[in-house]
């Protein structure tokens, strides 16, 4: 290696040293910002505790109609005896099932929903919601919704050629309403 | 020296024409979808030709440039005519091939699957034969590349590699690598399947495998525009390049840490770890090394190029630059692209942002400001640049370049930057329409407009471009000299092992695939009761 | 330059490049693996390895308890999109001699003309899950319910399929210059509309949806009304309810005429 004293200059009197000196210190500043900007994904992640799901758990699409957490009669929103929702639905294609979830406002809400058949994604506008449905796999997330309200719930992911159909609908109530709700039903949903 | 003109000249002859086809299906798709068009159509039309959309755009046009283009690399810097011609040759027809049987079933309304494949949705079998094909004839080419450059250093023992060389190898090397996770979804997985070999299939492993190749791909796509920026930019500028260790570290980089970090495709995916996300985020945050390496030394090369054409000042240099250069023009509005994609993949990166735009628009956005855009507009700036010495007739066409030029960069910015809005909004990607009249997606009625018309720049300039290079095929004839590439400013006399060779970084990119990659497949794979039966697309009536 | 050993924990190129690569994985993988888990109070780990395995992706069947069941039959069909997909000439010839007794409603060639579905090429998975169906009490009709409870499951498969390997024959109201209605192009997105023809096999199809091409209008009106009243809940996880309480009336009469006309 050339000493910092070096003169053989280049064509415009850059010095081979200084220009590799710049530039180790341009490499540095880029590992840092890198750096930085990972750590601060970790930090946030584990601060507002929204990592991606800590399980992996399966189920079979084609019998979720017959038993398990997934029959017809399980599906919506359900109050449990904490006080948060568990709400459980289905992708299939091309609708959700239920086709429009209920869920109180300012709520700790965990979703748990899987395909019947192909992949689909659940997204709803407006909040930063959103999981993919794999068939085979449940999905697990939680949620909460700031204040009451209506959001559209459309399928995020290419599930055949009624995709741009699949649509669903989330109404947020307030938490005395939705108590009010859960007193008569064990199992909720906006579905007229 | 270019010797196997034809050969290369065919390869990026083939690539644009296949370009302006997926193009018309791009501006098409963005105006049926769009407030401009009433939806009174079969949607599966729109699903058809985002399927040959995408897999012309994802993986014929690209391979193809990256062949053609480091053929032409392989006998311009290393001075030796390319070994294996007739295998060069099979390898483009195995790609025209493939690309000709995977497009009939997609035409026919046979395999609208998308070009992500989307198991266990299941098209026809020959789609995913033609794909494999393409593929096949790309390895083709690695293998061509790895044997040229060790013939080459068998007769230049202590000589450093080229740099062009260096990268045009390590583009090839992480090709062939990454490939092979599709290839496994293909061959394994998907092609059985389409055969009625077996019914079921997992689509949460084809997922994995998927991502292994969907995301280390866009650096094998991105890796023949670092290379223009490194070898060509500042000889078309009259200037020197900045460093010529640092443009091998960073190929090496994108050769190391591309692969293990596809996951972060699969955050919002119920089939993966936690644990494993967080890994693969960690490398995708390292992969903007090389890019921040590359921003570096592609600068201080323009500034070398300006001060020796008298410019002077802390940013008055920028002025004295040769604007009127096309390649000039098209390296500078690539870095804006560029700056602009890749912060949009910083968001993308993290998987808490990541939640607020994964699957919208916005992605659909991101990808085409960084593909269609940064990287497409330098495929641009090779094609000027190599074909006086492909076809031996100058291109005088310069200010049509220019304006090709323009035009690309207006349509991907007005395309792309709605796009990105409304996926903030929630606006999820690929739908064959919308119904804007509806009060909860009406806002995103106007964006989706412009960016329609962006849609209608970009098939204007796609227009121009082969206009340009038609009209160089039947220009007068004129020898353009020898093909070279900039020349560092501190020639290199003496070079590390490290940066002239890949063994060290071939073995660590197979390691860290394995680390990052090995647990979830294996799990995967000996998980019982998750393969799911197929869903036949496009079955007989 | 030939002589510099690479592979030498001597070279620094080695070393250090395998020293970071090594070092970034394992910091990642000791993060990722076991800290950021045990931080997470409500994953609720047992410890390290718990926190290790479930981090990795081990996977655990959901095992979810209290769930509500139904309070009324439901479809047991297990549907896949191969269900009968191939023909069986015995057990065609079985199924023609089992239809005998179907001749009275559904014609003795499956096509009916007393408004009760034709059965002429027909899906066979689709036959055979409504008369699984019908036998179960997932649905009910006062004419059907007697003649599956009696059935077999073979016996099911064996009039399926043979229904499926009669040719469909166009009904005398065919008009095929009939423009089709929105609802059954485009649908209505907003409303969970998909095309009729994405499941129901004029674009694609979705294994257990009937062929509707020359049904009685009075039959697909009556059925979609039921869909969307409830009384009708066969179609397993809501798939149908989901879409036919969502038309209009007049939707509802469109498609039924349209598909009336239909070959």
């Amino acid at each position: 290696m050339t000493s910092e004293t070096d003169h053989s200059h280049g064509p415009h009197g850059l010095g081979e040293a200084v220009a590799a000196r710049i530039e180790r210190r341009w490499a540095a500043l880029s590992i840092v910002i890198v750096g930085v900007l990972v750590c601060m994904a970790a930090f946030i992640g584990i601060h507002q505790a929204t990592m991606p799901q800590g399980r992996v758990e399966t189920a079979d699409p084609t019998t979720l109609h017959l038993s398990g957490e997934f029959v017809e009669s399980n599906l919506g929103s359900a109050l449990e005896a904490d006080g948060s929702v568990t709400v459980r639905a289905i992708g299939q294609q091309y609708s959700f099932t239920p086709q429009c979830l209920v869920v109180p406002a300012d709520t700790p809400i965990t979703i748990r929903a899987t395909s019947a058949d192909v992949v689909h994604g659940l997204l709803i506008e407006g909040t930063n919601i959103n999981t993919m449905l794999v068939p085979g796999y449940v999905s697990d997330l939680p949620i909460r919704f700031k204040s009451p309200g209506e959001h559209v719930m459309p399928c995020q992911e290419f599930c055949g050629i009624g995709h741009q159909g699949m649509w669903g609908k989330v109404q947020v109530v307030d938490q005395t309403a939705f108590r009010n709700m859960a007193a008569s039903k064990r199992r909720l949903t906006c579905v007229d | 020296m270019l010797i196997n003109k034809r050969l290369i000249l065919s390869h990026f002859w083939l690539a644009f024409i296949v370009f302006g086809a997926a193009l018309v299906l791009g501006a098409w798709q963005m105006f049926v979808r769009s407030p401009l068009n009433a939806w009174h159509f079969n949607p599966e039309f729109y699903y058809r030709s985002v399927t040959a959309h995408g897999t012309v755009m994802g993986y014929v046009f690209p391979t193809l440039v990256a062949m053609g283009f480091g053929y032409a690399i392989s006998e311009a810097a290393l001075e030796q005519p390319l070994i294996g011609r007739r295998w060069a040759w099979a390898g483009l027809i195995l790609v025209a091939v493939g690309s000709v049987v995977a497009m009939i079933p997609v035409s026919l309304g046979l395999a609208s699957v998308l070009y992500t494949f989307y198991p266990p949705m299941i098209g026809n079998p020959f789609y995913y034969i033609g794909v494999v094909l393409v593929v096949v004839g790309s390895w083709i080419w690695v293998a061509l590349m790895s044997i040229n450059l060790a013939a080459w250093k068998r007769d230049n023992q202590d000589k450093p590699v080229p740099l062009a060389m260096f990268a045009n190898v390590a583009g090839s090397y992480l090709w062939g690598w990454t490939a092979v996770g599709a290839a496994l979804e293909l061959i394994f997985q998907i092609i059985p399947t389409a055969l009625g070999l077996t019914a079921t299939i997992d689509a949460g492993l084809a997922r994995v495998f998927f991502s292994w190749t969907l995301h280390a791909i866009v650096y094998f796509w991105l890796i023949p525009t670092y290379i223009a920026y490194y070898v060509i930019f500042p000889r078309a500028i009259g200037g020197r390049l900045y460093s010529d260790a640092m443009g091998r570290i960073a190929f090496i980089l994108f050769v190391v840490v591309a692969m293990p970090i596809g996951v972060h495709h699969l955050f919002a995916d119920p089939q993966v770890g936690a644990g494993l996300k967080f890994m693969h985020s960690v490398f995708t945050g390292l992969v903007a090394l090389p890019t921040l390496l590359t921003v570096f030394t592609i600068v201080a090369s323009a500034e070398i190029a300006s001060r020796l054409r008298g410019g002077k000042g802390v940013f008055g240099w920028i002025g004295a630059l040769p604007w009127k250069n096309p390649i000039m023009l098209a390296t500078a509005l690539s870095f804006v692209m560029l700056g602009f994609g890749g912060a949009g993949g910083l968001i993308n990166m993290s998987y808490q942002l990541d939640s607020t735009i994964h699957n919208t628009q916005w992605v659909t956005g991101h990808f085409h400001l960084i593909f269609g855009g940064a990287i497409v507009i330098m495929y641009f700036a090779i094609a000027y640049d190599l074909w006086p010495h492909l076809t031996g007739r100058a291109l005088d066409s310069l200010g049509m370049m220019r304006a090709q030029l323009w035009l690309w960069f207006i349509g991907m910015i007005v395309t792309t930057f709605p796009w990105h809005y409304v996926g903030i909004l929630g606006m999820p990607r690929r739908m064959a329409f919308y119904d804007y009249a509806n009060p909860a997606i009406s806002p995103q009625a106007f964006s989706v407009t412009m960016s329609a018309a962006g849609g209608l720049i970009l098939l204007t300039s796609g227009i121009l471009f082969l206009i340009v290079l038609i009209r160089g095929q039947f220009a007068a004839r004129g020898e353009a000299g020898a093909y070279r590439f900039a020349i560092p400013l501190h020639m290199p006399v003496r070079i590390p092992v490290a940066l002239n060779s890949f063994g060290l970084w071939l073995a660590l990119m197979i390691g860290l695939t394995v680390i990052n990659y090995g647990y979830p497949i294996a799990q995967l794979m000996v998980l019982k009761g998750t393969s799911v039966p197929a869903v036949y697309v496009g079955a007989a009536r | 330059m030939s002589e510099e050993k690479l592979y030498s924990l001597r070279n620094p190129w080695f070393s250090i490049s395998v020293g970071i690569t090594v070092a970034i994985a394992v910091l990642s993988a000791v993060a990722g693996l076991i800290w950021f888990p045990l931080l997470q109070p409500n994953l609720k780990l047992s410890g390290i390895w718990d926190a290790i395995c479930s981090a990795a992706g081990v996977p655990g069947l959901s095992t979810q308890a209290g769930a509500v069941p139904p309070a009324f039959k439901t479809s047991n069909v297990v549907m896949t999109p191969e269900m009968l997909t191939r023909q069986d000439q015995v057990s065609i010839g079985r199924g023609a001699t089992l239809a005998q007794r179907c001749a009275i409603c559904h014609g003795p060639q499956g096509v009916s003309d007393a408004n009760s579905p034709n059965l002429a090429g027909q899906y066979a998975a689709v036959t055979y899950k409504e008369l699984n169906d019908f036998k179960t009490g997932a649905r009910v009709n006062v004419v059907m319910t007697p003649f599956a409870a009696n059935m077999t499951d073979q016996e099911m498969r064996d009039v399926a399929l043979y229904y499926a390997y009669l040719p469909r024959v166009p009904s005398s109201l065919v008009n095929p210059n009939l423009t089709p209605p929105a609802i059954v192009v485009t649908g209505a997105p907003m409303r969970n509309i998909p095309p009729c023809g994405s499941c129901h096999g004029e674009i694609d199809v979705k294994a257990g949806s009937p062929w509707l091409g020359g049904q009685s209008a009075v039959y697909i009106k009556a059925q979609l009304q039921a869909f969307a009243s409830g009384a009708r809940r066969n179609d397993i996880s809501e798939q149908m309810r989901n879409v036919a309480r969502q038309m209009t009336a007049e939707e509802i009469d469109q498609v039924a005429r349209y598909y009336e006309a239909q070959p």
